[in-house]
């Protein structure tokens, strides 16, 4: 049977049994939730909530090492006015930058009365020779008049993820069972915040990763777009050479078929006069010759007089329009001019109609305005090309029969060559592409698509522009074609602007 | 009360940190007293007192070692009593480390890292131990 003294020391063992039993419950209970999650923050609240919950311990700190491995930032802090998060405590400075930096543990209980005297040594010294040698008083994390302390580092085989920090402002609170059990609550959750940091970086790299991943491939697919847009104008290059070539081609073409035709035209033409000559003369001779019996005979000449005289004027008229062709065909060309001349525009769009004249005299007919326009400086056989290709275009967008108009005018800085057609006009979609290598809408048999390309590539020479209206169904508004000239003297300084129009009848 | 040993009780005490008044006296009988920052508790019969700055102390107890110590308890406003003999010095192992990390924390936390160092842990011995009811 137990003694009353025996009894009260039953008591007494049975309630620190109780107490111990209730501690490792709840270390365990921590323990679960920090090992259950690789989340920072569910870790940080669990300890710390630990430290209230089980020690009634009110001001808590979490600090990490960060990156440079010289200073401690809090991450996570219970019971403070000011969290704190993100403060930083150096390496080797205060209790805890001590303890980082020994990788020791360290239990104060009356820190005001250490900083007491190291104040009146401070104070004795700042008015000695020795006050050199006083440093700045940092600021630290924590509370500024903390009294007790217990810090513990958080140690990974010997490696320091951060510290774990207990403080309060009374004296002498933290007893050795709480430096044993706050040691517990560290090592416990050190492991499980070294994971959740490894896990963290990990995610920061994967996601970096994908992102550099993305980063790389927009990068390339910009590259490749690129490539695309270069390979796009290397081809409308190679195109252009290719038309270019044509062009030269058929402008030496040109020239020597004008020059052979010229000559035996020339020789036609000629022949053709003296023989309308000789056809009157004649005429003059029947005219006092017939003697009576000869009358029958000599109406006959007559009548084969007219016929000839009938015969020669349509040789006549034959030799001209050809005269007219080879002379369009040499204007077009240029090939008598220098590459860049000073000229009248309405000289090129004169042998261009001559030479489109057969797309256009029974189906349409041009309506000429020209204005009062100064020459201008120019390649003029590429501006003839400006011409051509507007114009055709105009007459192929006419279906059946229709009108072109042709208007030519100076502005101030300006000449504008206005053409408008009375054809179906261009959907509003397609507005803005007209002017892309390989658009079109007449059929590949029909168009290359390089017209406009050409066009503006052209105009863009001459410092010009080109504007294009359309409504479909009111037909093709072409509006602006604007050409400055380059090296042109400052009398006709940018004076080639350039109108096409077209628009329904 | 007067003890041959330390008792836990002033464990507690010296952990309050200063005042700790240490006297000695040197070999030709002139006492000396001074105020040191930290006396560590070895075991029952040893103390440890930290040597920074004071020269006249560490030349008195090297020529006598027979010296006394004065702890005050700030919670309860007792004093202790302590008959100490010193034995030697220590500038490395475990109570020079501790003694060291705890000046280095407080220095350091208050711009005096420069100026206060643990030169040594002077190991006493402690021969009786009083305690002084406080006013």
């Amino acid at each position: 049977m137990a003694t009353p003294l025996d009894k009260t020391l039953l008591e007494q063992l049975q309630q620190e049994l109780a107490q111990k039993s209730e501690e490792v419950r709840v270390l365990r209970q921590m323990s679960s939730e920090v090992n259950a999650t690789l989340n920072l923050d569910e870790i940080y609240a669990a300890v710390l909530g630990t430290m209230y919950d089980l020690f009634g311990f009110h001001h808590s700190l979490i600090l990490l090492l960060d990156d440079s491995a010289e200073t401690l930032r809090v991450v996570a802090s219970r019971g403070y006015k000011d969290p704190a998060v993100g403060a930083k405590a150096p390496l080797g400075v205060g209790v805890i930058g001590t303890v980082a930096r020994r990788r020791k543990m360290m239990r104060v209980g009356n820190l005001s009365q250490s900083r007491s005297y190291a104040a009146a040594v401070r104070s004795e010294m700042a008015h000695s020779d020795q006050a050199d040698e006083l440093e700045a008083v940092p600021e630290l994390p924590g509370l500024p008049d903390a009294e007790s302390q217990i810090a513990i580092p958080l140690l990974i085989k010997d490696t320091l993820v951060g510290v774990f920090a207990v403080e309060s402002a009374e004296r002498k609170v933290f007893t050795e069972r709480d430096e044993t059990l706050v040691s517990v609550v560290a090592n416990l959750s050190a492991s499980a915040i070294h994971n959740a940091l490894l896990y963290k970086k990990q995610e920061e790299y994967s996601q970096s990763l994908a992102e550099k991943v993305e980063e790389r491939t927009r990068q390339l697919a910009g590259r490749n777009k690129e490539l695309e847009h270069t390979l796009e104008e290397l081809k409308e290059t190679q195109n252009q050479l290719v038309i270019q070539e044509k062009m030269a081609s058929l402008g030496n073409l040109v020239a020597g078929v004008a020059h052979e035709i010229n000559t035996p035209l020339g020789v036609l033409n000629s022949n053709n006069d003296t023989l309308s000559l000789t056809v009157k003369k004649m005429r003059q001779l029947l005219e006092d010759w017939p003697a009576e019996g000869e009358v029958k005979q000599a109406d006959k000449v007559r009548d084969l007089l007219r016929s000839m005289n009938s015969l020669t004027e349509f040789n006549g008229m034959a030799a001209e329009r050809m005269i007219k062709i080879v002379t369009g065909l040499r204007t077009f060309a240029r090939l008598d001019r220098a590459a860049e001349d000073e000229v009248d525009i309405h000289e090129g769009l004169e042998s261009t109609l001559s030479l489109i004249h057969n797309q256009l005299k029974d189906r349409v007919t041009v309506h000429k305005d020209y204005g009062d326009v100064p020459p201008i400086r120019c390649h003029p056989s590429r501006l003839n090309q400006v011409y051509m290709n507007l114009l055709v275009n105009a007459s192929q967008a006419i279906a059946g029969k229709g009108e072109i108009q042709l208007k030519t005018f100076a502005t101030e800085n300006d000449v504008v060559v206005e053409i408008t057609d009375t054809g179906e006009g261009i959907p509003a979609e397609n507005l803005g592409r007209v002017f892309d290598p390989g658009f079109t809408t007449k059929g590949v048999k029909v168009g290359t698509g390089l017209g406009l390309s050409i066009v503006q590539r052209i105009l863009d020479e001459h410092d010009g522009k080109i504007e294009v209206e359309s409504k479909v169904g009111r037909g093709i508004d072409i509006p602006r074609i604007p050409a400055s000239s380059p090296g042109q003297s400052a009398e006709i300084l940018n004076i080639a602007l350039f109108r096409a129009r077209s628009q329904t009848a | 009360m007067t003890a041959d040993r330390l008792p836990d009780e002033i464990k507690g005490v010296m952990e309050n940190g200063v005042p700790v008044i240490l006297a000695t006296c040197s070999s030709d009988g002139i006492p000396n007293a001074t105020i040191i920052s930290q006396v560590y508790y070895v075991d029952p019969n040893t103390v440890a007192v930290s040597f920074q700055f004071f020269n006249k102390t560490s030349r008195n107890v090297r020529e006598n070692p027979h010296a006394s110590l004065c702890l005050n308890d700030l919670l309860t406003s007792n004093k202790w009593l302590l008959q100490v003999e010193y034995d030697h010095s220590e500038t490395a192992g475990p109570i020079f480390e501790t003694m060291d990390m705890h000046i280095e924390a407080i220095a350091s936390a208050t711009g005096m890292s420069g100026i206060f160092k643990l030169k040594a842990a002077d190991i006493y011995r402690v021969k009786s131990v009083e305690k002084l009811a406080g006013n």
